[in-house]
């Protein structure tokens, strides 16, 4: 499959006999080590239509519409390594291949290891790893981006997650609330999760209309795996230590059942960043019931619940004194490694799925699923005692040399020396902080609580797909989705304590004004409590038209959305219906058309051109500017407008497989959410005479454009040795200035700003890649490969609240006296990362021990151990210009970016064994 | 066949996982060892270390000497008597030498907020002082501190906040937390000596000018100053309460009654005056009736006197019981008053009474007796003045009716001629029916060393009605 291995002719016997008149092209499909005849192995001349199956006994056969000359034919089966053979078609004349053979794709597991369990589902960088949409692509620039860069974040044509679609069994996945699938509730179900479908771009899929970078659709049907176990052990040292996994299918049973079931266990007390637990397992287990010939209905359940130790970005400051796997979300306690910070999900998966094929040429596949569960991700709250942080600011000798009164060196000698020798949370004091409150009857310092969304979503759809005529494809579908989100914080440990105050220490507002002032304890909710309801009704119908020259496609869709907020505590800051009860009911219609055609100039070279517009409805995330305190919309909130093109040439030889693609992207209209604590907000209004306060900030009506181009070229230079070049460059920019306001408790809300963004260029990976690579398939079943990559052009997150005039502006509404624009444009430049190598090998090798298969397979990423930075982002806390300039002039920035850095040398081996 | 196979494995496998596979639970029970450190710390310092007192330990620094660190083993006891909780310490606290009836206190100041949940109010601490350093905070603030290191500028030389690392070598808990009785004090026994102890002040109110606002304005950068008075008397006696910007209460409404207020002495971030400050807002118990200074039933003040004259002023009885002097009408700089003399009267022995009206002592409550005296050429002590009341005297036979001495501060040899010296408030309110009050002035017109002046003036009586 991945590996589509040419082989010469050399070995093959293969007869041309002018006995006919007709034009025959036939053979045979044996597996390559037992020789037995493999069926349902497809069989297609490239570049044409033209395609089929083996029979029972491997056996093929073509006789019409052949095209003569040279051509080439791919032999391809799930789980088997595809393979191409040039064969000459002469008019009048058979071509018979008997014995090809192809072997099982033992090193299926190879990709899936950093993709599904990786930092896929690692929302704590902020990032956001697109490589699982990518994971079962053939296409060699989309498994470059998927598994020689996912390590370094970056994106396909710069986009995030949301814009592409994630289906199992036809239900899409992606989350309402931030559009993002969210990759760890099917986390660990590898063998479950191979049989995928997928669609890139804008091209037509059969199950929806898809995002700008495409679908995924896993089949998860138990009727469609292979008979048979598989049991998987796994040793790592990037995000858990060990895996083990077991899986069993039972092939179709008689009365027309199929089980397939499977459970797994990934752990680890660290992963590469320090204090990094890993604890997950997970369950499937499908059941399918083939009615008759025509209905089949199918069940499948999935439960992966899991728990994640988070890490920190942090500033250059706190790199330099500890290393890149210093984290400073954990602390010892009682001999053990406590991190303050888990992520943890749960949130299994129900559904029920119908096939119904109509008659030969139409099939109606209609589902209904069911997911509930908890996200809860947990963290110090320290309302009555000092910030936990051990890289608080004011721990840092930075602090001490910024001192007003000139750098105190003695005192940033001590803090450098206690950061460098412990410098993680001391649960100790915070433990006998609450003690010694208890002692006097006070409630609790400190207390660890989690904060908490969980779901439960109701879906359906059918999805209905006819062949009109041997041309003409016909697919539609429509979707329901009910999510009903309940959000809320809840204490998770007291901590020593006998209770914690259900109010905001900082400005003293209550949480629950109706209960004011109470004290909460373990289980109890704390904070904020709301829930979001979501209705989305979507359908979409596509026609794709397949001609000998030509070959298009156009799709249309239109969606129904709508949310309400609903809070069931009154914050004391926000009173009445602006927090409390259900709030404005947002409505949005999102319509989506896109068109494309691919052009075959010859069987080598083709034309393929894509094109799209969609408009849809803000995330959840980016509808409210607060939703945690109140009933607050964005304002002018509206659909966003995505326009997409893209025009590629494609290169298909015996020898080498080329794609060179050109794109734009531009995003309008879209949202962007943040909060963090602000120092020097200067033009907020007479009322507020402080400077600081802890804000939301809302960035409304943003655009951006992303124009690049992308190359991938593959060449099978010998039988066992294949080369491999890819390249992205693009440029993802910010496209207009966008609105900018401000929202705290501490003031209200700010005026709207403009933040100057145009040009600044989207954070999220680098935006220039490059790979080369080889690999190497011995005959004898062993293999080897290695790729270099450069990848470049990797920019912080610029914060856009410094990019108002808030940052030159005084209270008086003039500009700041010192105000020098040559400086300014100084300290707002965009820090752009170093570049960087990487070098990653793979490699593995397998046997076959009379019914049984092992295989090794064991990979090195960042060989060289090459320290680089993934992203960053700028800390707004100095928002004007006296403040942020004063913070660069002293000796070491106390409020620099934060950054993520990279992983060093890690490695993965993996052990299986399958009967 | 083959299932029977798996499911051996998958069983193998679970019954592995199962030992091997365990990863960071979710148990913050506190560890049994909690404190043990701290405790060891604290017995190693008893053992060896010599305890002195916190007065002696405040003795080591003079103002303006340059500070050394302290070299020997010696520690102090105190208790917590300041808290944080509510914001309006900041990286500080003070320990007072005594739960109750303590006598001074010094400050501990600590580069770590939140201090409360550590040393919490009433907690005992041991602060071993080998290596601190003991001085001010600003150079002539009065506030004499424990801090962690120096620093020197053209101001001189003060101490720097204790770091958290050090503290914990250096600043030990015991296991006791004792109640604080608040030190019971007036307003105007509050002074710098008492900075750093926790006090309780009786029948005190927030000054009228405040009464509406909050704890703190604003409009100010960090330290508000509300007053708070007390009437015992014709004047409000009053003192600052100060609260920070940072406090949580710092928006509350100033309460508007007469109560009792518990807080802590403090100065003012520049030294310039002695100020409280809350601990907590429930330390404020001003929930009474508010109190109303005293007005004057009688005054006299002299001033439609005829200078030089004997006094004859309506009421009054100028009598001398030997010589012939009697009390005089004086006026001098547009002020009138009375003044007896005996230069030059000739008279070996001179002795003059001057009785106030009758006072009607029934018609209200709380009476004080206020005036002025002053002296000049006053060489003896045998050269008195004495204050009397009688509440039978008839007006007119003056040895004849029962005089009862009254204490008064009254001007002495070490008073400045002419200075004024007010007699304070003296409680007059034990006595009913018509009361007198007398001035007994003994001297001699030849005895020259016995033959100096008294003046009386602004002779009042309050009461409150």
């Amino acid at each position: 499959m991945k590996n589509s291995l040419f082989i010469f002719l050399f070995g093959i016997f293969s007869t041309v006999t002018a006995v006919a008149q007709q034009t025959v092209v036939k053979g045979s499909v044996t597996e390559s080590i037992s020789l037995n005849p493999i069926p349902n192995v497809i069989i297609t001349i490239e570049g044409t239509e033209i395609t089929t199956k083996t029979d029972a006994n491997g056996l093929f056969e073509f006789t019409t519409g052949l095209p003569l000359g040279e051509q080439i034919l791919n032999v391809s089966k799930e789980d088997y390594v595809a393979k191409r053979y040039p064969i000459v078609i002469n008019e009048g004349q058979t071509v018979n291949i008997t014995d090809m053979n192809i072997v099982r794709d033992t090193n299926i597991d190879l990709f899936t290891i950093n993709l599904t369990d990786d930092e896929l589902d690692d929302d704590s960088g902020g990032l956001d790893n697109i490589s699982g949409l990518l994971q079962s692509s053939q296409d060699v620039f989309q498994r470059t981006a998927a598994f020689e860069w996912s390590s370094s974040f970056f994106r396909v044509r710069g986009l995030d997650s949301e814009n592409g679609s994630v289906l199992i069994n036809g239900i899409e996945m992606n989350k309402v609330f931030d559009g993002r699938p969210q990759w760890s509730d099917w986390g660990g179900l590898n063998d479950m999760l191979r049989n995928q479908e997928l669609t890139t771009g804008l091209q037509p899929s059969a199950y929806n209309f898809g995002g700008v970078l495409g679908t995924t659709n896993m089949n998860v049907r138990a009727s469609q795996y292979r008979e048979g176990g598989r049991v998987t052990y796994s040793s790592s040292n990037r995000s858990y230590t060990n895996r083990i996994m077991a899986s069993y299918a039972s092939g179709l049973l008689e009365g027309g059942w199929s089980y397939a079931v499977m459970g797994g266990r990934r752990w680890g007390s660290e992963g590469f960043q320090d204090g990094t637990l890993y604890d997950a397992n997970s369950f499937f287990v499908a059941i399918e019931k083939q009615i008759n010939e025509k209905h089949s209905l199918n069940f499948t359940s999935m439960y992966t619940p899991n728990r994640r130790g988070k890490s920190s970005p942090n500033t250059q400051e706190v790199y330099d004194l500890k290393d890149i796997k210093y984290n400073e979300y954990w602390g010892w306690l009682d001999g053990e490694k406590k991190n303050s910070r888990i992520k943890q999900i749960e949130e299994p998966i129900f559904m029920l799925n119908h096939y119904w094929d109509i008659n030969s040429k139409t099939t109606l596949n209609t589902n209904v699923g069911y997911q509930y569960g908890k996200i809860g991700n947990s963290r110090l709250d320290f309302g009555g005692g000092a910030n936990p942080s051990p890289a608080y600011y004011q721990n840092l000798p930075s602090y001490f040399l910024a001192d007003t009164d000139g750098p105190d060196y003695a005192g940033a000698y001590i803090a450098e020396q206690n950061f460098m020798n412990d410098g993680q949370i001391d649960w100790e004091r915070i433990l006998d902080a609450n003690v010694t409150n208890n002692s006097v009857g006070e409630s609790g310092a400190y207390v660890l609580y989690e904060d908490r969304t969980d779901d439960r979503q109701f879906s359906a759809n059918t999805i209905f797909n006819t062949e009109i005529n041997e041309n003409i494809v016909f697919n539609a579908a429509v979707n329901y989705k009910n999510l009903k989100s309940k959000n809320f914080g809840e204490i998770i440990d007291l901590l020593g304590s006998t209770g914690y105050l259900n109010v905001d220490t900082f400005d003293g507002f209550q949480f629950d004004n109706q209960n004011p002032d109470r004290i909460v304890g373990e289980g109890d909710k704390y904070r904020y409590n709301y829930n979001i309801y979501a209705d989305i009704i979507s359908g979409y119908a596509q026609a794709q038209f397949k001609y000998s020259k030509i070959d298009f496609y156009l799709s249309a869709s239109l969606t129904s959305t709508s949310y309400q907020r609903e809070g069931l505590w009154e914050n004391s800051a926000f009173l009445g219906n602006l927090s409390l009860g259900k709030g404005e009911k947002l409505n949005f219609t999102g319509v989506g058309g896109k068109g494309g055609f691919t052009y075959k100039i010859t069987g080598k070279h083709l034309i393929d051109v894509n094109a799209g517009y969609i408009t849809k409805a803000p995330t959840i995330r980016n509808s409210y500017s607060n939703s945690r305190d109140n009933n607050s919309v964005v304002d002018n909130i509206t659909e966003e407008k995505i326009t997409s093109f893209d025009a590629s040439y494609i290169f298909r030889s015996p020898i080498v497989k080329a794609k060179i693609t050109g794109f734009y992207t531009k995003i309008e209209d879209a949202n962007e959410i943040s909060f963090y604590y602000a120092d020097g907000i200067t033009n907020i209004g007479e009322e507020f005479n402080d400077t600081s306060a802890f804000v939301q900030e809302t960035l409304q009506g943003v655009d951006k454009r992303h124009i690049g181009a992308e190359l991938g070229i593959e060449a099978q230079v010998t039988p066992t040795i294949k080369l491999k070049g890819v390249a992205a460059v693009g440029q993802f920019t910010y496209d207009n200035n966008p609105n900018l306001y401000l929202t705290s408790t501490s003031f209200g809300r700010s005026p709207t700003y403009k933040s100057n963004l145009k040009d600044y260029k989207v954070a999220g990976g680098p935006q220039q890649a490059y790979s080369v690579g080889f690999e190497y398939r011995d005959p004898d079943y062993w293999w080897f490969g290695a790729t270099v990559n450069y990848l470049a052009s990797t920019y912080v997150d610029v914060s856009p609240f410094l990019r108002t005039e808030n940052f030159y502006l005084a209270n008086d509404g003039l500009p700041i006296n010192n105000y020098d624009p040559e400086v300014a444009t100084e300290l707002l430049k965009q820090e752009q990362f170093d570049n960087y190598f990487t070098v990653n090998l793979t490699g593995g090798k397998s046997w076959r021990i009379g019914d049984y298969y092992i295989g090794v397979f064991a990979s090195v990423n960042n060989l060289l151990d090459e320290v680089y930075r993934t992203g960053g982002f700028e800390q707004a806390r100095n928002a004007n210009y006296t403040e942020l300039l004063a913070d660069n002039q002293t000796p070491k920035r106390q409020f620099g970016s934060k950054y993520w850095y990279g992983r060093g040398a890690t490695y993965f081996v993996n052990v299986n064994f399958r009967f | 066949m083959k299932t029977n196979k798996f499911l051996t494995l998958v069983l193998t496998i679970v019954a592995s996982l199962a030992i091997v596979s365990c990863v960071q639970d979710d148990d913050y029970t506190i560890p049994t060892s909690l404190g043990d450190e701290e405790n060891a710390r604290l017995n190693t310092l008893l053992a060896n270390g010599t305890e002195v007192s916190i007065a002696e330990a405040k003795a080591m620094y003079t103002e303006g000497d340059f500070i050394e660190p302290i070299d020997e083993n010696i520690y102090i006891k105190g208790y917590v008597s300041s808290s944080d909780r509510s914001g309006n310490f900041f990286k500080e606290f003070y320990l007072q030498d005594s739960p109750s009836s303590p006598t001074t206190a010094i400050k501990v100041i600590i580069n770590q907020v939140d201090t409360y949940n550590q040393f919490n109010f009433g907690r005992e601490v041991y602060v071993s002082l080998k290596d601190l350093f003991i001085g001010e905070e600003r150079v002539g603030n009065g506030v004499t501190a424990i801090g962690g290191g120096t620093e020197t500028d053209q101001y001189g030389t003060t101490v720097t906040s204790l770091g958290q690392t050090r503290a914990r070598t250096h600043v030990f808990r015991s296991s006791v937390t004792e109640e604080i009785v608040p030190l019971s004090v007036t307003v105007s026994q509050i002074n710098s000596s008492l900075v750093g102890v926790f006090v309780q002040l009786n029948d005190v109110e927030f000054a009228d000018n405040v009464l509406g606002k909050r704890y703190f304005d604003p409009m100010e950068d960090f330290d508000t100053k509300r007053a708070v008075q007390s009437c015992g008397g014709v004047n409000y006696t009053s003192i600052n309460l100060e609260t920070s910007g940072f406090s949580t209460f710092k928006n509350e409404l100033l309460p508007e009654g007469n109560g009792t207020l518990k807080a802590v002495v403090n100065k003012t971030f520049d030294g310039a005056s002695v100020v409280l400050a809350l601990n907590s807002i429930d330390d404020v118990n001003l929930e009474g009736e508010r109190c109303s200074l005293a007005v004057a039933i009688f005054s006299e003040d002299f001033e439609m006197v005829t200078n030089n004259t004997n006094l004859d002023l309506p009421g009054w009885t100028n009598f001398a019981e030997a010589g012939n002097w009697v009390w005089r009408e004086k006026t001098f700089d547009n002020n009138g008053y009375t003044e007896f003399s005996t230069f030059n009267s000739g008279s070996p022995v001179n002795i003059a009474w001057l009785v106030s009206p009758g006072i009607d002592m029934d018609a209200q409550d709380d009476e004080k007796l206020n005036f002025s005296a002053a002296q000049h050429h006053l060489e003896s002590p045998a050269n008195t003045l004495e204050v009397f009341i009688s509440t039978d005297f008839d007006g007119t036979d003056v040895l004849g009716a029962t005089w009862e001495a009254v204490s008064a501060s009254l001007p002495t040899q070490d008073n400045s001629w002419y200075e004024m010296v007010d007699s304070g408030l003296i409680d007059i309110s034990g006595y009913t029916g018509t009361l007198y009050v007398a001035f007994k002035v003994t001297g001699s017109g030849t005895d020259t060393s016995l033959d100096g002046a008294y003046q009386i003036d602004n002779f009042n009586i309050f009461a409150t009605e």
